[in-house]
């Protein structure tokens, strides 16, 4: 049962992740990505990470997502010319893309794994385990991260604001 | 080569890397290939999934809790990232039309 999950989820993410590069239309490709979240979110249960599972869920397919439709909503239908400036683009990056993943095969072929923690698995991976780590181990780069969303936020909130010479 | 017990069936962690390699690779191409700032911006996004789910295998196979905070780490970083890259978006989009990323290239030296 788990491999037969792993695997349509895995061709699911794929197949969404194709769609985010092909997709002519930008809505398409959003759409692609929240299939794309979905399927890793599956994943994630599968690798026992319950909260990861739920934040992906909740954030990024709800969350990020609706901000990037609503963008597109504002902005409109964009129209995506054939071909950049650069003559060779696509070629070169077709060839780029290839290297990469070579390297990164090249890469998992020399993976040494080494041996697991002793951990709990009906405890690893839940919320309590999360709240652990993050409020005592990891406390301070914790509110480093909330530092971050304020400064996001302010940064938001400047650009987007109205002008005073556009009125 | 380290197999991983789900649900009582052994999966391999290295089809989980392999996963995410292909999605990273995917969002790549994206950034390379797309002309669009929007569609590169959701590319960029593709990327950070991809490396989250390297973290979260990782995290299973050493069953050490880090790598999913870690993962949540990038979840913040890649929503604030998103937030401000959009604002930046709409404030370009708000002074003129752009259809071609290499139309903002006029910064460069």
């Amino acid at each position: 049962m788990a491999i037969a999950v792993f695997f349509v989820a895995a061709i699911l993410a794929v197949l969404g992740g194709v769609g985010v590069v092909i997709s002519r239309q930008p809505i398409r490709s959003v759409l692609s990505l929240v299939v794309v979240m979905l399927a890793l979110s599956v994943i994630f249960l599968l690798l026992s990470a319950q909260f990861v599972f739920a934040v992906q869920i909740i954030v990024y397919a709800g969350a990020v997502m609706v901000l990037f439709l609503f963008v597109i909503a504002l902005l409109g239908p964009a129209r995506e010319l054939g071909r950049g400036r650069l003559r060779f683009q696509s070629w070169l990056s077709g060839l780029f893309v290839v290297a990469l993943l070579g390297l990164m095969w090249a890469l998992l072929q020399g993976v040494q794994y080494r041996q697991p923690e002793k951990a709990d698995l009906s405890f690893f991976g839940t919320v309590q385990s999360i709240g652990l780590g993050l409020f005592t181990t990891y406390l301070y780069p914790f509110e480093l991260t909330s530092i971050l969303l304020l400064t996001a936020a302010i940064g938001a909130i400047y650009l987007s604001r109205k002008r005073v010479d556009d009125l | 080569m380290s197999t991983l017990n789900i649900g009582g069936e052994q999966l391999d962690a290295s089809w989980f890397l392999l996963l995410s390699a292909v999605l990273f690779v995917l969002g790549a191409a994206g950034v390379l290939v797309r002309r669009n700032p929007l569609v590169i911006l959701i590319s960029i996004e593709l990327m950070l999934n991809a490396a989250n789910l390297a973290l979260v295998a990782f995290s299973r196979q050493l069953l050490n809790i880090e790598g999913q905070l870690f993962a949540l780490m990038s979840m913040t970083v890649a929503a604030a990232e998103a937030v401000v890259g959009l604002a930046i978006l709409v404030d370009i989009f708000r002074a003129r039309d752009v259809e071609d990323i290499d139309d903002l290239s006029e910064l460069r030296g």
